[in-house]
Protein backbone atom coordinates (compact mmCIF):
# COMPACT_ATOMS: atom_id res chain seq x y z
CA UNK A 1 0.00 0.00 0.00
CA UNK A 2 2.72 2.42 1.01
CA UNK A 3 4.59 1.45 -2.10
CA UNK A 4 1.67 2.27 -4.32
CA UNK A 5 1.15 5.63 -2.59
CA UNK A 6 4.76 6.43 -3.29
CA UNK A 7 4.28 5.73 -6.96
CA UNK A 8 1.40 8.17 -7.11
CA UNK A 9 3.42 10.91 -5.43
CA UNK A 10 5.96 12.22 -7.89
CA UNK A 11 6.90 15.24 -5.75
CA UNK A 12 7.71 13.61 -2.45
CA UNK A 13 7.98 10.11 -1.24
CA UNK A 14 6.43 10.25 2.23
CA UNK A 15 3.55 12.05 3.87
CA UNK A 16 5.37 14.68 5.88
CA UNK A 17 4.48 15.67 9.47
CA UNK A 18 3.43 19.06 8.08
CA UNK A 19 0.34 17.27 6.78
CA UNK A 20 -1.10 17.49 10.32
CA UNK A 21 -1.51 21.22 9.77
CA UNK A 22 -4.59 20.33 7.75
CA UNK A 23 -6.31 19.35 11.02
CA UNK A 24 -8.03 22.63 11.99
CA UNK A 25 -9.33 23.17 8.47
CA UNK A 26 -10.60 19.61 8.28
CA UNK A 27 -12.34 19.98 11.63
CA UNK A 28 -13.94 23.26 10.57
CA UNK A 29 -15.12 21.82 7.27
CA UNK A 30 -16.50 18.62 8.75
CA UNK A 31 -18.37 20.36 11.56
CA UNK A 32 -19.58 23.45 9.72
CA UNK A 33 -19.81 22.30 6.13
CA UNK A 34 -20.20 18.54 5.63
CA UNK A 35 -22.42 17.89 8.66
CA UNK A 36 -24.76 20.85 8.03
CA UNK A 37 -25.22 19.90 4.39
CA UNK A 38 -25.86 16.35 5.54
CA UNK A 39 -28.48 17.64 7.96
CA UNK A 40 -30.06 19.66 5.19
CA UNK A 41 -30.27 16.59 2.95
CA UNK A 42 -31.63 14.50 5.84
CA UNK A 43 -34.31 17.05 6.73
CA UNK A 44 -35.45 17.13 3.12
CA UNK A 45 -36.44 13.46 3.47
CA UNK A 46 -38.15 13.79 6.87
CA UNK A 47 -41.82 14.50 7.47
CA UNK A 48 -41.07 17.04 10.18
CA UNK A 49 -38.53 18.47 12.58
CA UNK A 50 -37.11 15.52 14.56
CA UNK A 51 -36.32 17.75 17.55
CA UNK A 52 -39.81 19.12 17.98
CA UNK A 53 -41.62 15.97 16.94
CA UNK A 54 -40.29 12.50 17.83
CA UNK A 55 -42.66 10.69 15.44
CA UNK A 56 -41.10 11.80 12.20
CA UNK A 57 -40.85 9.39 9.30
CA UNK A 58 -39.01 9.27 6.03
CA UNK A 59 -40.89 10.75 3.13
CA UNK A 60 -40.32 11.98 -0.41
CA UNK A 61 -43.25 14.35 -0.25
CA UNK A 62 -41.11 17.50 -0.29
CA UNK A 63 -39.65 16.43 -3.61
CA UNK A 64 -43.05 15.37 -4.92
CA UNK A 65 -44.34 18.81 -4.03
CA UNK A 66 -41.46 20.42 -5.92
CA UNK A 67 -42.19 18.50 -9.09
CA UNK A 68 -45.98 18.57 -8.77
CA UNK A 69 -46.42 22.31 -8.45
CA UNK A 70 -45.39 24.19 -11.58
CA UNK A 71 -44.62 27.30 -9.48
CA UNK A 72 -41.54 25.64 -8.02
CA UNK A 73 -40.37 24.10 -11.23
CA UNK A 74 -40.75 27.45 -12.97
CA UNK A 75 -38.66 29.05 -10.22
CA UNK A 76 -35.90 26.56 -11.03
CA UNK A 77 -36.19 27.34 -14.73
CA UNK A 78 -36.11 31.10 -14.16
CA UNK A 79 -33.12 30.72 -11.82
CA UNK A 80 -31.25 28.85 -14.54
CA UNK A 81 -32.38 31.29 -17.24
CA UNK A 82 -31.19 34.30 -15.22
CA UNK A 83 -27.90 32.45 -14.62
CA UNK A 84 -27.37 31.75 -18.32
CA UNK A 85 -28.24 35.28 -19.48
CA UNK A 86 -26.09 36.83 -16.73
CA UNK A 87 -23.18 34.60 -17.71
CA UNK A 88 -23.55 35.44 -21.40
CA UNK A 89 -23.48 39.20 -20.86
CA UNK A 90 -20.71 38.97 -18.28
CA UNK A 91 -18.63 37.18 -20.87
CA UNK A 92 -19.50 39.75 -23.51
CA UNK A 93 -18.32 42.70 -21.42
CA UNK A 94 -15.74 40.84 -19.37
CA UNK A 95 -13.69 39.54 -22.26
CA UNK A 96 -12.57 42.90 -23.74
CA UNK A 97 -11.60 44.20 -20.31
CA UNK A 98 -9.69 41.02 -19.46
CA UNK A 99 -7.90 41.18 -22.81
CA UNK A 100 -6.88 44.78 -22.19
CA UNK A 101 -5.71 43.96 -18.68
CA UNK A 102 -3.67 40.99 -19.86
CA UNK A 103 -2.04 42.91 -22.70
CA UNK A 104 -1.44 46.35 -21.17
CA UNK A 105 2.28 47.05 -20.89
CA UNK A 106 2.31 49.85 -18.36
CA UNK A 107 2.63 48.53 -14.81
CA UNK A 108 0.70 51.46 -13.36
CA UNK A 109 -2.02 50.97 -15.93
CA UNK A 110 -2.26 47.31 -15.03
CA UNK A 111 -2.46 48.07 -11.31
CA UNK A 112 -5.13 50.73 -11.85
CA UNK A 113 -7.24 48.41 -13.99
CA UNK A 114 -6.95 45.70 -11.35
CA UNK A 115 -8.11 48.18 -8.72
CA UNK A 116 -11.04 49.19 -10.91
CA UNK A 117 -12.09 45.55 -11.13
CA UNK A 118 -11.38 44.45 -7.57
CA UNK A 119 -12.78 47.48 -5.70
CA UNK A 120 -16.35 46.89 -6.96
CA UNK A 121 -15.92 43.18 -6.22
CA UNK A 122 -15.10 43.95 -2.59
CA UNK A 123 -18.15 46.18 -2.22
CA UNK A 124 -21.02 44.23 -0.71
CA UNK A 125 -23.91 42.86 -2.79
CA UNK A 126 -26.40 44.85 -0.75
CA UNK A 127 -24.55 48.09 -1.51
CA UNK A 128 -24.22 47.31 -5.20
CA UNK A 129 -27.87 46.34 -5.48
CA UNK A 130 -28.74 49.64 -3.81
CA UNK A 131 -26.58 51.45 -6.39
CA UNK A 132 -28.58 49.86 -9.19
CA UNK A 133 -31.86 50.79 -7.53
CA UNK A 134 -30.80 54.46 -7.56
CA UNK A 135 -30.00 54.13 -11.26
CA UNK A 136 -32.96 52.08 -12.45
CA UNK A 137 -35.97 53.24 -10.42
CA UNK A 138 -38.65 55.52 -11.89
CA UNK A 139 -37.02 58.62 -10.37
CA UNK A 140 -33.60 57.09 -10.92
CA UNK A 141 -30.66 58.55 -12.77
CA UNK A 142 -31.32 56.78 -16.07
CA UNK A 143 -35.03 57.52 -16.30
CA UNK A 144 -34.60 61.17 -15.28
CA UNK A 145 -31.87 61.63 -17.87
CA UNK A 146 -33.93 59.95 -20.60
CA UNK A 147 -36.93 62.15 -19.81
CA UNK A 148 -34.81 65.32 -19.64
CA UNK A 149 -33.39 64.62 -23.07
CA UNK A 150 -36.90 64.05 -24.37
CA UNK A 151 -36.23 60.45 -25.34
CA UNK A 152 -39.21 59.18 -23.36
CA UNK A 153 -42.24 60.87 -21.83
CA UNK A 154 -42.66 58.55 -18.92
CA UNK A 155 -40.20 56.42 -16.95
CA UNK A 156 -39.27 53.10 -18.50
CA UNK A 157 -39.77 50.02 -16.36
CA UNK A 158 -36.13 49.24 -15.75
CA UNK A 159 -36.48 47.42 -12.45
CA UNK A 160 -38.87 45.14 -10.61
CA UNK A 161 -38.37 42.77 -13.51
CA UNK A 162 -35.82 40.34 -14.92
CA UNK A 163 -34.05 43.08 -16.89
CA UNK A 164 -33.02 45.05 -13.80
CA UNK A 165 -32.04 41.87 -12.00
CA UNK A 166 -29.77 40.73 -14.80
CA UNK A 167 -28.12 44.12 -15.31
CA UNK A 168 -27.18 44.27 -11.64
CA UNK A 169 -26.09 40.62 -11.51
CA UNK A 170 -23.79 41.17 -14.49
CA UNK A 171 -22.26 44.14 -12.67
CA UNK A 172 -21.83 42.13 -9.48
CA UNK A 173 -20.28 38.99 -10.97
CA UNK A 174 -18.33 40.22 -14.01
CA UNK A 175 -15.17 40.92 -11.93
CA UNK A 176 -14.85 37.19 -11.18
CA UNK A 177 -14.91 36.46 -14.90
CA UNK A 178 -12.45 39.23 -15.71
CA UNK A 179 -9.93 37.94 -13.17
CA UNK A 180 -10.19 34.34 -14.40
CA UNK A 181 -9.87 35.38 -18.04
CA UNK A 182 -7.00 37.81 -17.44
CA UNK A 183 -4.91 35.00 -16.00
CA UNK A 184 -5.57 32.74 -18.98
CA UNK A 185 -5.12 35.40 -21.66
CA UNK A 186 -1.97 36.61 -19.91
CA UNK A 187 -0.40 33.18 -20.32
CA UNK A 188 -1.00 33.17 -24.09
CA UNK A 189 2.21 34.23 -25.81
CA UNK A 190 1.58 37.60 -27.42
CA UNK A 191 4.03 36.72 -30.16
CA UNK A 192 1.61 34.14 -31.53
CA UNK A 193 -0.80 36.91 -32.41
CA UNK A 194 2.03 39.02 -33.82
CA UNK A 195 3.13 36.07 -35.95
CA UNK A 196 -0.39 35.73 -37.34
CA UNK A 197 -0.39 39.43 -38.15
CA UNK A 198 2.98 39.32 -39.85
CA UNK A 199 1.61 36.49 -41.99
CA UNK A 200 -1.07 38.88 -43.22
CA UNK A 201 -3.97 38.46 -40.82
CA UNK A 202 -5.54 41.69 -39.65
CA UNK A 203 -5.95 42.43 -35.94
CA UNK A 204 -9.45 41.02 -35.73
CA UNK A 205 -8.63 37.83 -37.61
CA UNK A 206 -5.47 37.27 -35.56
CA UNK A 207 -7.59 37.62 -32.43
CA UNK A 208 -10.38 35.31 -33.62
CA UNK A 209 -8.07 32.61 -34.94
CA UNK A 210 -5.30 32.70 -32.34
CA UNK A 211 -6.12 34.34 -29.03
CA UNK A 212 -9.80 33.47 -28.78
CA UNK A 213 -9.42 29.69 -29.20
CA UNK A 214 -6.43 29.63 -26.83
CA UNK A 215 -8.43 31.45 -24.17
CA UNK A 216 -11.26 28.92 -24.31
CA UNK A 217 -10.38 27.31 -20.94
CA UNK A 218 -10.63 30.75 -19.30
CA UNK A 219 -13.95 31.40 -21.01
CA UNK A 220 -15.28 28.09 -19.79
CA UNK A 221 -13.97 28.32 -16.22
CA UNK A 222 -15.00 31.97 -15.82
CA UNK A 223 -18.47 31.31 -17.22
CA UNK A 224 -19.04 28.37 -14.90
CA UNK A 225 -17.94 30.50 -11.95
CA UNK A 226 -20.30 33.35 -12.84
CA UNK A 227 -23.14 30.89 -13.48
CA UNK A 228 -22.62 29.20 -10.11
CA UNK A 229 -22.60 32.58 -8.34
CA UNK A 230 -25.60 34.05 -10.13
CA UNK A 231 -27.93 31.07 -9.58
CA UNK A 232 -27.36 31.46 -5.85
CA UNK A 233 -28.03 35.22 -5.72
CA UNK A 234 -30.68 36.29 -3.24
CA UNK A 235 -30.50 40.05 -2.53
CA UNK A 236 -30.45 41.24 -6.13
CA UNK A 237 -33.42 39.27 -7.49
CA UNK A 238 -35.32 40.05 -4.29
CA UNK A 239 -34.83 43.82 -4.43
CA UNK A 240 -34.61 44.37 -8.18
CA UNK A 241 -36.91 41.60 -9.36
CA UNK A 242 -39.94 42.68 -7.40
CA UNK A 243 -42.92 40.41 -7.88
CA UNK A 244 -41.85 39.56 -11.43
CA UNK A 245 -38.92 37.39 -10.44
CA UNK A 246 -38.99 34.29 -8.28
CA UNK A 247 -35.78 32.31 -8.01
CA UNK A 248 -34.84 29.23 -6.03
CA UNK A 249 -32.82 31.12 -3.38
CA UNK A 250 -35.79 33.45 -2.83
CA UNK A 251 -38.11 30.46 -2.42
CA UNK A 252 -35.69 28.83 0.00
CA UNK A 253 -35.53 31.80 2.33
CA UNK A 254 -39.28 32.28 2.08
CA UNK A 255 -39.84 28.66 3.15
CA UNK A 256 -37.69 29.22 6.24
CA UNK A 257 -38.72 32.72 7.25
CA UNK A 258 -42.41 32.77 6.32
CA UNK A 259 -43.55 29.14 6.34
CA UNK A 260 -40.91 27.64 8.62
CA UNK A 261 -41.05 24.51 6.45
CA UNK A 262 -37.51 23.24 6.97
CA UNK A 263 -38.10 20.01 5.09
CA UNK A 264 -39.30 21.69 1.96
CA UNK A 265 -36.57 24.37 2.24
CA UNK A 266 -34.11 21.48 2.49
CA UNK A 267 -35.53 19.82 -0.61
CA UNK A 268 -35.26 23.08 -2.56
CA UNK A 269 -31.74 23.40 -1.21
CA UNK A 270 -30.82 19.92 -2.39
CA UNK A 271 -32.12 20.73 -5.89
CA UNK A 272 -30.04 23.94 -6.02
CA UNK A 273 -27.07 22.08 -4.56
CA UNK A 274 -27.34 19.37 -7.22
CA UNK A 275 -27.21 21.98 -9.99
CA UNK A 276 -24.26 23.74 -8.31
CA UNK A 277 -22.34 20.53 -7.78
CA UNK A 278 -22.56 19.69 -11.47
CA UNK A 279 -21.21 23.17 -12.23
CA UNK A 280 -18.44 22.98 -9.61
CA UNK A 281 -17.28 19.53 -10.70
CA UNK A 282 -17.22 20.61 -14.34
CA UNK A 283 -15.27 23.72 -13.31
CA UNK A 284 -12.66 21.66 -11.50
CA UNK A 285 -12.41 19.27 -14.46
CA UNK A 286 -11.86 22.20 -16.80
CA UNK A 287 -9.17 23.69 -14.59
CA UNK A 288 -7.57 20.29 -14.00
CA UNK A 289 -7.63 19.39 -17.67
CA UNK A 290 -6.05 22.60 -18.88
CA UNK A 291 -3.62 22.98 -16.03
CA UNK A 292 -2.24 19.51 -16.71
CA UNK A 293 -0.71 18.11 -13.58
CA UNK A 294 -0.07 21.53 -12.12
CA UNK A 295 -1.99 22.43 -8.97
CA UNK A 296 -4.45 25.24 -9.27
CA UNK A 297 -4.15 27.89 -6.61
CA UNK B 1 4.56 47.89 -32.03
CA UNK B 2 1.89 48.04 -34.67
CA UNK B 3 -0.77 48.18 -31.98
CA UNK B 4 0.14 51.77 -31.06
CA UNK B 5 -0.69 53.00 -34.58
CA UNK B 6 -4.06 54.71 -34.73
CA UNK B 7 -6.68 52.69 -36.54
CA UNK B 8 -10.36 51.98 -36.37
CA UNK B 9 -9.84 48.67 -34.58
CA UNK B 10 -7.97 50.34 -31.74
CA UNK B 11 -10.53 53.12 -31.50
CA UNK B 12 -13.34 50.57 -31.11
CA UNK B 13 -11.27 48.52 -28.67
CA UNK B 14 -10.59 51.40 -26.32
CA UNK B 15 -14.06 52.95 -26.59
CA UNK B 16 -15.58 49.61 -25.73
CA UNK B 17 -13.25 49.14 -22.76
CA UNK B 18 -13.90 52.70 -21.59
CA UNK B 19 -17.63 51.98 -21.62
CA UNK B 20 -17.11 48.73 -19.69
CA UNK B 21 -15.01 50.51 -17.06
CA UNK B 22 -17.73 53.15 -16.75
CA UNK B 23 -20.33 50.39 -16.29
CA UNK B 24 -18.19 48.91 -13.51
CA UNK B 25 -17.40 52.13 -11.68
CA UNK B 26 -20.23 54.61 -12.32
CA UNK B 27 -22.84 52.81 -10.19
CA UNK B 28 -20.44 52.89 -7.25
CA UNK B 29 -19.49 56.51 -7.82
CA UNK B 30 -23.11 57.65 -8.13
CA UNK B 31 -23.75 56.63 -4.51
CA UNK B 32 -21.65 59.65 -3.44
CA UNK B 33 -24.25 61.93 -5.03
CA UNK B 34 -27.09 60.39 -3.01
CA UNK B 35 -25.13 60.33 0.23
CA UNK B 36 -24.69 64.12 -0.03
CA UNK B 37 -28.05 65.02 -1.57
CA UNK B 38 -30.45 66.81 0.75
CA UNK B 39 -33.67 65.42 -0.83
CA UNK B 40 -35.62 63.28 1.66
CA UNK B 41 -35.67 60.28 -0.70
CA UNK B 42 -33.33 58.94 -3.30
CA UNK B 43 -34.07 61.11 -6.31
CA UNK B 44 -32.23 62.61 -9.20
CA UNK B 45 -31.01 65.25 -9.98
CA UNK B 46 -29.70 66.30 -6.54
CA UNK B 47 -31.43 69.25 -4.94
CA UNK B 48 -28.91 70.41 -2.36
CA UNK B 49 -25.89 69.52 -0.27
CA UNK B 50 -26.02 67.95 3.18
CA UNK B 51 -23.91 65.89 5.52
CA UNK B 52 -27.07 64.99 7.41
CA UNK B 53 -27.22 61.43 6.10
CA UNK B 54 -23.79 60.67 7.48
CA UNK B 55 -24.75 62.06 10.88
CA UNK B 56 -27.97 60.04 10.72
CA UNK B 57 -25.95 56.90 10.02
CA UNK B 58 -23.33 57.54 12.68
CA UNK B 59 -25.84 58.58 15.35
CA UNK B 60 -28.38 55.81 14.79
CA UNK B 61 -27.95 53.11 17.43
CA UNK B 62 -29.47 50.55 15.05
CA UNK B 63 -26.86 51.22 12.36
CA UNK B 64 -24.01 51.67 14.82
CA UNK B 65 -24.67 48.42 16.72
CA UNK B 66 -24.80 46.56 13.42
CA UNK B 67 -21.63 48.28 12.21
CA UNK B 68 -19.80 47.39 15.41
CA UNK B 69 -20.99 43.78 15.25
CA UNK B 70 -19.93 43.48 11.61
CA UNK B 71 -16.47 44.82 12.46
CA UNK B 72 -16.10 42.43 15.41
CA UNK B 73 -17.19 39.41 13.41
CA UNK B 74 -14.89 40.41 10.54
CA UNK B 75 -11.95 40.81 12.94
CA UNK B 76 -12.56 37.36 14.41
CA UNK B 77 -12.86 35.89 10.92
CA UNK B 78 -9.61 37.59 9.91
CA UNK B 79 -7.70 35.87 12.72
CA UNK B 80 -9.39 32.47 12.45
CA UNK B 81 -9.15 32.23 8.69
CA UNK B 82 -5.47 33.24 8.71
CA UNK B 83 -4.67 30.53 11.23
CA UNK B 84 -6.78 27.78 9.73
CA UNK B 85 -6.19 28.70 6.09
CA UNK B 86 -2.47 29.32 6.54
CA UNK B 87 -1.92 25.94 8.21
CA UNK B 88 -4.09 24.21 5.65
CA UNK B 89 -2.11 25.75 2.79
CA UNK B 90 1.15 24.54 4.36
CA UNK B 91 -0.23 21.03 4.67
CA UNK B 92 -1.46 21.02 1.09
CA UNK B 93 1.74 22.42 -0.38
CA UNK B 94 4.33 20.69 1.80
CA UNK B 95 2.59 17.72 3.41
CA UNK B 96 2.83 15.29 0.46
CA UNK B 97 -0.76 14.33 1.15
CA UNK B 98 -2.40 11.79 -1.09
CA UNK B 99 -5.37 13.17 -3.00
CA UNK B 100 -4.00 16.69 -2.83
CA UNK B 101 -5.98 17.97 -5.81
CA UNK B 102 -9.29 16.68 -4.48
CA UNK B 103 -8.56 18.13 -1.03
CA UNK B 104 -7.73 21.52 -2.50
CA UNK B 105 -10.93 21.51 -4.55
CA UNK B 106 -12.86 20.51 -1.42
CA UNK B 107 -11.44 23.36 0.66
CA UNK B 108 -12.12 25.84 -2.16
CA UNK B 109 -15.69 24.65 -2.71
CA UNK B 110 -17.47 27.04 -0.28
CA UNK B 111 -16.65 29.78 -2.80
CA UNK B 112 -18.65 28.17 -5.57
CA UNK B 113 -21.41 26.39 -3.71
CA UNK B 114 -24.31 28.75 -3.03
CA UNK B 115 -23.58 30.68 0.17
CA UNK B 116 -27.31 30.84 0.80
CA UNK B 117 -27.27 27.03 1.13
CA UNK B 118 -24.37 27.20 3.56
CA UNK B 119 -26.53 29.61 5.55
CA UNK B 120 -29.57 27.35 5.36
CA UNK B 121 -27.59 24.22 6.24
CA UNK B 122 -25.92 25.88 9.24
CA UNK B 123 -29.26 27.27 10.38
CA UNK B 124 -30.78 23.80 10.21
CA UNK B 125 -28.01 22.03 12.08
CA UNK B 126 -27.88 24.71 14.79
CA UNK B 127 -31.61 24.26 15.17
CA UNK B 128 -31.38 20.47 15.30
CA UNK B 129 -28.69 20.66 17.94
CA UNK B 130 -30.53 23.29 19.94
CA UNK B 131 -27.65 25.75 19.64
CA UNK B 132 -29.79 28.71 18.63
CA UNK B 133 -28.10 31.62 16.89
CA UNK B 134 -24.98 32.54 18.87
CA UNK B 135 -22.40 34.96 17.48
CA UNK B 136 -19.76 32.22 17.35
CA UNK B 137 -22.05 30.27 15.04
CA UNK B 138 -22.12 33.25 12.69
CA UNK B 139 -18.33 33.65 12.95
CA UNK B 140 -17.76 29.98 12.06
CA UNK B 141 -20.06 30.31 9.05
CA UNK B 142 -18.13 33.35 7.84
CA UNK B 143 -14.79 31.67 8.53
CA UNK B 144 -15.83 28.72 6.40
CA UNK B 145 -16.28 30.93 3.33
CA UNK B 146 -13.22 33.05 4.18
CA UNK B 147 -10.69 30.20 4.54
CA UNK B 148 -10.59 29.56 0.75
CA UNK B 149 -9.33 33.12 0.16
CA UNK B 150 -6.45 32.68 2.60
CA UNK B 151 -5.77 29.26 1.14
CA UNK B 152 -5.56 30.63 -2.37
CA UNK B 153 -3.17 33.51 -1.69
CA UNK B 154 -0.98 31.40 0.60
CA UNK B 155 -0.83 28.49 -1.86
CA UNK B 156 0.06 30.97 -4.63
CA UNK B 157 2.97 32.27 -2.54
CA UNK B 158 4.07 28.74 -1.58
CA UNK B 159 4.09 27.60 -5.18
CA UNK B 160 6.00 30.67 -6.26
CA UNK B 161 8.97 30.38 -3.97
CA UNK B 162 11.61 27.82 -4.53
CA UNK B 163 11.41 24.86 -2.24
CA UNK B 164 15.19 24.53 -2.52
CA UNK B 165 15.58 27.48 -0.14
CA UNK B 166 14.02 25.37 2.60
CA UNK B 167 16.00 22.31 1.54
CA UNK B 168 19.23 24.30 1.57
CA UNK B 169 18.57 25.44 5.13
CA UNK B 170 17.82 21.86 6.16
CA UNK B 171 20.95 20.53 4.51
CA UNK B 172 23.02 23.09 6.38
CA UNK B 173 21.71 21.63 9.60
CA UNK B 174 18.72 23.75 10.52
CA UNK B 175 16.14 21.68 12.40
CA UNK B 176 12.64 21.62 10.85
CA UNK B 177 11.27 24.11 13.37
CA UNK B 178 14.00 26.60 12.57
CA UNK B 179 13.48 26.15 8.83
CA UNK B 180 9.80 26.86 9.38
CA UNK B 181 10.22 29.96 11.53
CA UNK B 182 13.16 31.48 9.69
CA UNK B 183 12.42 30.58 6.08
CA UNK B 184 8.89 29.37 5.44
CA UNK B 185 6.96 31.66 7.75
CA UNK B 186 8.53 34.96 6.62
CA UNK B 187 8.06 33.91 3.00
CA UNK B 188 4.39 33.02 3.28
CA UNK B 189 3.49 35.91 5.58
CA UNK B 190 2.37 38.28 2.78
CA UNK B 191 0.14 35.56 1.32
CA UNK B 192 -1.48 34.77 4.65
CA UNK B 193 -1.88 38.45 5.48
CA UNK B 194 -3.38 39.32 2.10
CA UNK B 195 -5.77 36.39 2.44
CA UNK B 196 -6.72 37.60 5.92
CA UNK B 197 -7.42 41.13 4.70
CA UNK B 198 -9.55 39.66 1.94
CA UNK B 199 -11.32 37.47 4.49
CA UNK B 200 -12.02 40.56 6.62
CA UNK B 201 -13.82 42.43 3.84
CA UNK B 202 -15.61 39.28 2.66
CA UNK B 203 -16.96 38.77 6.17
CA UNK B 204 -17.84 42.46 6.54
CA UNK B 205 -19.89 42.30 3.33
CA UNK B 206 -21.22 38.77 3.84
CA UNK B 207 -24.96 38.62 3.38
CA UNK B 208 -26.58 35.23 2.62
CA UNK B 209 -25.05 33.31 5.54
CA UNK B 210 -25.74 36.15 7.96
CA UNK B 211 -29.35 36.33 6.77
CA UNK B 212 -29.97 32.88 8.24
CA UNK B 213 -27.71 33.07 11.28
CA UNK B 214 -28.23 36.48 12.87
CA UNK B 215 -30.46 36.69 15.90
CA UNK B 216 -33.22 39.32 15.93
CA UNK B 217 -31.76 42.54 17.31
CA UNK B 218 -28.23 41.30 16.62
CA UNK B 219 -28.03 41.78 12.85
CA UNK B 220 -24.89 42.59 10.91
CA UNK B 221 -24.71 45.79 8.87
CA UNK B 222 -25.57 44.25 5.46
CA UNK B 223 -28.67 42.60 6.96
CA UNK B 224 -29.77 45.85 8.61
CA UNK B 225 -29.25 47.73 5.34
CA UNK B 226 -31.21 45.09 3.44
CA UNK B 227 -34.12 45.21 5.87
CA UNK B 228 -34.11 49.02 5.75
CA UNK B 229 -34.06 49.03 1.94
CA UNK B 230 -37.14 46.84 1.78
CA UNK B 231 -39.18 49.77 3.08
CA UNK B 232 -37.14 52.94 2.76
CA UNK B 233 -34.76 54.21 0.17
CA UNK B 234 -33.10 57.32 1.52
CA UNK B 235 -29.71 58.94 1.93
CA UNK B 236 -28.91 57.03 5.10
CA UNK B 237 -28.45 53.90 2.99
CA UNK B 238 -26.24 55.88 0.63
CA UNK B 239 -24.13 57.14 3.54
CA UNK B 240 -23.78 53.61 4.94
CA UNK B 241 -22.87 52.41 1.47
CA UNK B 242 -20.18 55.09 1.21
CA UNK B 243 -18.59 53.79 4.40
CA UNK B 244 -18.60 50.30 2.95
CA UNK B 245 -17.16 51.48 -0.38
CA UNK B 246 -14.38 53.44 1.33
CA UNK B 247 -13.47 50.29 3.25
CA UNK B 248 -13.34 48.32 -0.01
CA UNK B 249 -11.04 50.94 -1.54
CA UNK B 250 -8.81 50.94 1.55
CA UNK B 251 -8.58 47.15 1.34
CA UNK B 252 -7.68 47.24 -2.36
CA UNK B 253 -4.88 49.73 -1.71
CA UNK B 254 -3.68 47.66 1.25
CA UNK B 255 -3.69 44.44 -0.78
CA UNK B 256 -1.73 46.11 -3.57
CA UNK B 257 0.89 47.10 -0.97
CA UNK B 258 1.00 43.74 0.86
CA UNK B 259 1.08 41.26 -2.00
CA UNK B 260 0.22 43.08 -5.21
CA UNK B 261 -3.21 42.67 -6.72
CA UNK B 262 -1.72 40.45 -9.40
CA UNK B 263 -2.06 37.54 -6.98
CA UNK B 264 -5.81 37.74 -7.52
CA UNK B 265 -5.64 37.35 -11.26
CA UNK B 266 -5.93 33.59 -10.97
CA UNK B 267 -9.16 33.86 -9.00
Amino acid sequence: MAKRLEDRQPRGPRVSPIAWAIGPALLLFVLFFVLPFGAMALLSFLSGNPVANPNVSFTTRHYERFFADSLYFEALISTLRIGVITTFFSLLIGYPLAHWMARIHSRTGHALLLMAVIAPMLTGVVVRTFAWMTLLQDQGVINVALMDWGITDQPLKLMYNELGTIVALVHIYVPFLVLTLTGVIGRIDERLEQAARSLGANQLRAFIEVTLPLSLPGILAGSLLVFALSISAYVTPFLLGGTDVLTLPMLIYQQVAASFNLGFAGALGVVLLAVSLVVVITYNKVLGHFAGGEKMA
Amino acid sequence: MRRRKYNLGNAIYFTMNGAILAFLLAPIAIITVFALNSAPYISFPPTGFTLGWFSKFFSSPEFMNAFALSLQVAAAVLILSMLIGGLCALALARGNLPGNRVLTAFFMSPLMLPAILTGLALFQIYLLMGIGRPIWGLIMGHTLVAVPYVLRTTLAVLHNFDRKIEEAAAIHGAPPARVFFEITLPLIRPGVLAGGIFAFIVSFDQFPISLFLVAPGGETLPVVLFNYMKFDLDGAIAAASMVSILMAIAVVVLLEKVIGLKAYVKL
